[in-house]
């Protein structure tokens, strides 16, 4: 790789170990996938943040570096944490919050907004065909597919070595030859609601690998249910980006086509909870919107929620902010907004949680690992139903 | 990734996921049916086809390295993201791109980091 004379000094150590560590990181993952050279990024997004997937060994390596002086060079935002700040902070016992309340803070030493979402998105604007580092599949898939900007699909660390030199590996996705569709898929059915796109996603990611697919069939769908695509695709499969539209122009021939039945057995095999009543009903994943905020308020306005039921909406706190109005209609129902949290890397199995309805295929695929619980996945007005009275 | 080694190997056929597939509380492989599931790696030549699974591995590295449990070096047939960026951090010597065949559990091997290679120095039953 060719380095400059300042990345030069940086590798052989003349700016502290902290860089030093961070650029061999960084100049090493160039090596193993053919960078040529390391490029500057416009933000990064470090995922490995909850205590409940990290446990106790990242805290150390974390303490050290932010001991070193590392600081970030780029605007750095941080995915969602076990615990809100709130609800589940009171639900769980101090053990379980410490350590996490300990990431948080070394993040926080090293410069890192404690931003606590997997949709950076919504609190940022990405320019058109910038780059970034962003770990977090679900948002880097959204990043490349949806804003049009350019990042590969990091890991926790190689994210945050490139915040902390400010640069990325122009490998991957960074390079333009490499954004190009390779596979065409036809949707042979009208998907009808988030849930179907989200099962298109997770039907994909199997199939394709990590094949860029021109989708075609999915006319005005919104930026919202297209997330749920993302979130899917990322799931199951490499695919870190995919195309949209009928103009697009694919690498290869090769066509899938995906049908009705499909669809329905994706869901069914994602749904397998032996029974109807769920104990959690979750919407937010990934964490929701404005707009979805809105809507889900709207229509649980004046409802109550069912005796024995727990209802989420999780969000980032940025969001929760601008939504205040909406989340208050949504928690004078019994429901609970809670913000900087994820459901599947949250202590849900601690509150006697087994069973978890929710709209999201991402979800439904981690829940029976990942919260030893049983899905039920369906679209947004089955999942209010059931979390409602009447 | 740098320096020389050299240590006792322990060799597996099988891919490696340190979150998950290692206890980070004493150095042992954790993961039922791995062909070393119950063995202690440290201060062993780890030689196994590649890592997998989560990236928060490369930080179980780090933390093992730190309470001496770690191995003394690392070779790999193919290199991965997660063992890569945890030798980094975990300052252990790691190769790759080589054909791990050649290597018998016990089997005494110098491991050169900065060079890329590896040595069998002396054969388990020679």
């Amino acid at each position: 790789m060719h380095l400059t004379r300042e990345e030069e000094r940086i590798y052989d150590g003349e700016r502290g170990w902290a860089n030093q560590t961070c650029i061999r990181i960084l100049v090493r993952l160039g090596e193993l996938f053919g960078a040529e050279k390391l490029i500057p990024i416009d933000s990064a997004h470090v995922s490995g943040v909850s205590y409940k997937t990290l446990g106790g060994a990242p805290i150390e390596f974390l303490r050290t570096l932010a001991d070193a002086g590392a600081m970030v060079k780029v605007r750095t935002t941080l995915n969602p944490q076990s615990l809100d700040s709130h609800y589940l902070r009171e639900k769980l016992q101090e053990n379980l919050q410490k350590p996490q309340l300990d990431i948080l803070r070394q993040f926080e030493r090293m410069g890192l907004t404690q931003s606590l979402t997997c949709t950076p998105y919504y609190l940022h604007r990405t320019a058109r065909d910038s780059h970034h580092a962003w770990a977090e599949s679900s948002a880097v898939v959204y990043a490349n597919s949806i804003l049009g900007a350019w990042t590969n699909r990091e890991g926790g660390p190689s994210a945050l070595a490139a915040a902390i030199i400010g640069k990325t590996p122009n490998y991957g996705i960074h390079r333009a030859e490499n954004r190009r569709p390779n596979v065409t898929v036809r949707v042979e059915t009208k998907l009808r609601n988030e849930t179907e796109l989200g099962a298109l996603g997770i039907f994909l990611g199997k199939t394709l690998g990590d094949k860029i697919p021109a989708i075609k069939g999915l006319p005005n769908t919104s930026k919202d249910d297209v997330k749920q695509l993302c979130a899917a695709i990322a799931t199951t499969g490499m695919t870190n980006m995919f195309q949209l539209g009928s103009s697009t122009r694919t690498r290869e021939n090769q066509k899938i086509g995906v049908d009705s039945d499909q669809i329905k057995q994706t869901i069914e095999e994602l749904s397998i909870a032996s029974t109807t009543k769920p104990d959690l009903v979750f919407l937010g994943c990934p964490h929701s919107s404005l707009s979805e905020m809105k809507r889900i308020a709207q229509l649980v306005e004046g409802k109550k929620v069912r005796a024995g039921t727990e209802f989420w909406v999780c969000t980032s706190c940025h969001i929760r902010r601008t939504a205040a109005a909406y989340a208050k209609k949504i928690e004078k129902t019994g429901g609970h907004v809670l913000d900087g949290v994820c459901t599947v890397v949250s202590w849900t199995e601690k509150l006697g949680i087994k069973t978890i309805m929710t709209n999201s295929a991402k979800t439904a695929y981690y829940a029976p690992t990942l919260n030893k619980a049983e899905a039920l996945l369906a679209p947004l007005e089955d999942c209010l139903k059931a979390a409602f009275q009447g | 990734m740098e320096g020389i080694r050299t240590a006792e190997a322990l060799v597996s056929a099988k891919p490696i996921s340190f979150l998950g597939g290692v206890d980070p509380a004493d150095g042992k492989i954790i993961e039922k049916k791995h062909d070393l599931c119950g063995t202690c790696i440290k201060g062993k030549v780890l030689v196994f086809p590649h890592g997998h699974g989560s990236t928060v591995g490369s930080y179980v590295m780090y933390s093992l390295a730190k309470k001496g449990l770690g191995p003394a070096a690392i070779i790999n047939q193919t290199a991965d993201p997660v063992v890569v960026v945890g030798a980094i951090i975990a300052n252990i010597p790691m190769i790759d791109q080589i054909d791990i065949a050649k290597f018998r559990t016990g089997d005494t091997v110098e491991v050169d980091g900065s060079k890329g290679l590896a040595r069998i120095l002396k054969h388990k039953d020679g």
